[in-house]
């Protein structure tokens, strides 16, 4: 049908050809002109640009005065912001595979990842200090890197008043990939850190603008790094580095003016060596290290931890460890958790038999098992390690009739909040370690702790430890 | 070709890895802005315009004050660079206000809600270390001073070429260099 239509609709061909190239071009002609005009009305409005030294404020390059700007402060400072930021984008990373997104649509926060989710495994369930560690080097050294960042933004803040503001499509594209890198880092930085002091001021959730905010930030640093290597090699090539760190603020000198927009047209005595400025920097990163780390230490350190979050002692006693969500503000009450609470464990799939429904005295008169765990938060705090006492995870599991469940579906007594209810995975649920925890530290978890029971699992994040558990669902 | 890349302003190599990053973070933003489009973007050009046109605006200003009123107001300075005595430890006492205002300020958080903690301690222990820093900061400019008014015998270090022991200039002062 279709190739009749068109053998109906081509009489001569060859003078068409003509007639078509003919037109083709014209149009060439009219574009080429019409381009030529365009970038010659471009050049003219260029040419009625004010200069550079006749702009005011920031934008004229004699107003920056620091003699120590220049590649080689901008260089290092980025090739020590690359590394801490690669290691903050894989901890984030993991954090996220930690959460097992892929075992449950309960489990995932941001549903909508697509590609983005590629790499997802499901998360061991040893060794016990695997998210303790993961998430103390992410929440830690996102902090230190904070220094390092302003440092690194205020080496390059002639850039930002560059004039012409736009000379080229490549300087345009690439401003625009600077506004999402700039943008992109201090996003997450400024999330991360508000998130850990929990005032959720932020427009909607923690885990969707902290995970995309990561993607358009690293999208916009890999584009930046690649497109800068080569101006870092030039500049630490030789010797450079180590020379520039044996000078003291005497003997430090401008750089020679590159064209990198960077290097001040005049500048002032040097008030500080650049090592001195790499030294600022980084003992702002080392005081951020001695005043947070405690908290995800945890013994007698915690105290150090002067300005961190959960850097206060919560008490002795058996239940003096930290809390991030109380009883109350859970709205867990007194009456569902008295003698009228029952555990409801039971498995999916056909021929189930009744769900068993157990008091808390059935679940004490079970097989009891301790295990040495802490709590490691996403927000990077760590308990500790306390010592959990309660029924095995894998106990319960042969209880409802299922030998090797494929998934284990914990649910809180909690209304509402985003981990009222976890999926684990069978690792998670066969480790021998893994417990319905009814005691800590040899008395009853108190109601801030979770009592009448909750779920303490190895090396999995701390929202994964549901408090006041009440049902148990195996998968088949 | 060469006409594209003149007309673009860099090799297409330039423009392949860019428009690779902006496929890469459209997806992501995509996503990002899904649920409060409006304020997600006010959000980024906040960070944006937040840090670059106030923060260090702010900072700057604060550094070049300090240096002009020291000067001007003390017309007998110390014989050793003194800024960084100051910069130092109010640089570090910013970055901690900085990171932690929302618990220093005592900010609507949720914090005593959650942990049942006290939000109080943190305005004090930050006033502590800022004033531990300003402190020691303070102890190693006395050592200096002193080092430089009893110099070690003459002789056994060359002279410094410029403020340094000795040599009472100002820090800003237009050196060789400038």
């Amino acid at each position: 049908m279709i190739s009749a239509w068109r053998s109906r609709r081509r009489p001569a061909p060859r003078s068409l050809a003509r007639r078509a190239a003919q037109r083709l071009d014209r149009l060439r002609l009219g574009l080429v002109s019409s381009a030529r005009a365009a970038g010659r009305h471009a050049r003219r409005q260029l040419d009625r640009l004010p200069r550079p030294d006749e702009l005011p404020g920031p934008f004229r390059p004699s107003s920056w005065h620091s003699p120590i700007r220049g590649p080689w402060l901008t260089s290092v400072l980025g090739l020590v912001l690359l590394a801490g930021v690669l290691v903050l984008f894989a901890t984030g990373l993991l954090s996220y595979a930690a959460y097992n997104p892929d075992l449950s649509r309960l489990n995932d926060q941001t549903p909508g990842k697509g590609w983005l989710g590629f790499y997802l495994f499901s998360w061991p369930d040893h060794p016990a200090w695997l998210y303790r560690l993961n998430q103390g080097v992410h929440v830690t050294l996102g902090l230190m890197l904070v220094p390092i960042l302003l440092a690194k933004l205020w080496s390059v803040l002639p850039k930002l008043f560059e004039w012409p503001p736009v000379r080229n499509p490549a300087h345009a594209l690439e401003r625009l990939s600077l506004f999402l890198l700039v943008g992109g880092a201090v996003f997450e930085f400024a999330t991360g850190i508000i998130n850990i002091q929990q005032w959720y001021v932020f427009p909607g959730s923690f885990y969707t603008l902290h995970f995309y905010g990561a993607w358009v930030f690293i999208a916009a640093l890999v584009a930046h790094t690649g497109l800068k290597t080569p101006t870092v090699i030039r500049t630490l090539r030789g010797g450079g580095l180590l020379r520039e760190l044996r000078t003291d603020t005497v003997h430090t000198k401008p750089e020679p003016p590159d064209g990198s927009g960077l290097v001040s047209p005049a500048p002032a005595a040097p008030t500080i060596s650049r090592r001195g400025a790499l030294a600022f920097a980084g003992g702002g990163s080392l005081l951020l290290l001695l005043l947070s780390a405690g908290q995800s230490i945890g013994g007698p350190l915690r105290r150090t931890a002067v300005l961190a979050p959960h850097g206060q002692d919560t008490g002795s006693g058996p239940d003096g460890f930290q809390i991030n969500i109380t009883a109350a503000q859970a709205g867990i009450k007194a009456a569902e958790t008295g003698v009228n609470w029952r555990l409801t464990v039971t498995r999916t799939g056909p021929a189930s038999s009744p769900p068993a429904s157990l008091t808390r005295a059935e679940l004490l008169a079970m097989p009891q098992h301790t295990a040495r765990l802490s709590i490691n938060c996403v927000e990077g705090w760590s308990t500790g390690g306390q010592a959990w006492t309660g029924v095995r995870l894998r106990d319960l599991a042969r209880l409802a009739g299922a030998d090797r469940p494929a998934s284990l579906l914990v649910e809180s007594l909690e209304r509402g909040g985003s981990f009222r209810r976890a999926v684990l995975s069978p690792a998670q649920v066969m480790n021998p370690g893994s417990l319905l925890a009814l005691r800590v530290n040899g008395a009853d978890l108190s109601a801030d702790h979770g009592y009448p029971a909750r779920v303490i699992v190895p090396a999995a994040p701390g929202v994964h430890n549901t408090k006041w558990v009440t049902r148990l669902t195996f998968g088949n | 070709m060469r006409r594209l890349t003149r007309w673009y302003g860099a090799n297409p190599l330039h423009l392949l890895a860019l428009l690779g990053s902006f496929a890469v973070a459209g997806y992501a933003a995509a996503q990002l802005v899904s649920s409060h489009p409006v304020a997600v973007a006010v959000w980024f050009l906040g960070a944006v315009v937040g840090h670059d046109l106030l923060l260090m605006p702010l900072y700057s200003l604060a550094d070049r004050s300090a240096l002009a009123a020291v000067r001007h107001r003390a017309p007998r300075l110390p014989a050793v660079p003194w800024i960084n005595y100051l910069r130092v430890p109010a640089g570090l006492s910013g970055l901690l206000l900085l990171i932690w205002f929302p618990l220093i300020l005592r900010l609507g958080t949720n914090y005593h809600a959650s942990t049942t903690l006290s939000p109080d301690p943190f305005l004090w222990h930050w006033l502590a270390v800022t004033g531990a820093l300003f402190l020691l900061s303070a102890a190693m400019l006395a050592l200096r001073l002193r080092r430089a008014s009893h110099p070690a015998e003459p002789g056994t270090r060359p002279p410094a070429s410029g403020p340094g022991p000795g040599t009472a200039r100002e820090p800003h002062d237009p050196g060789p260099l400038s």
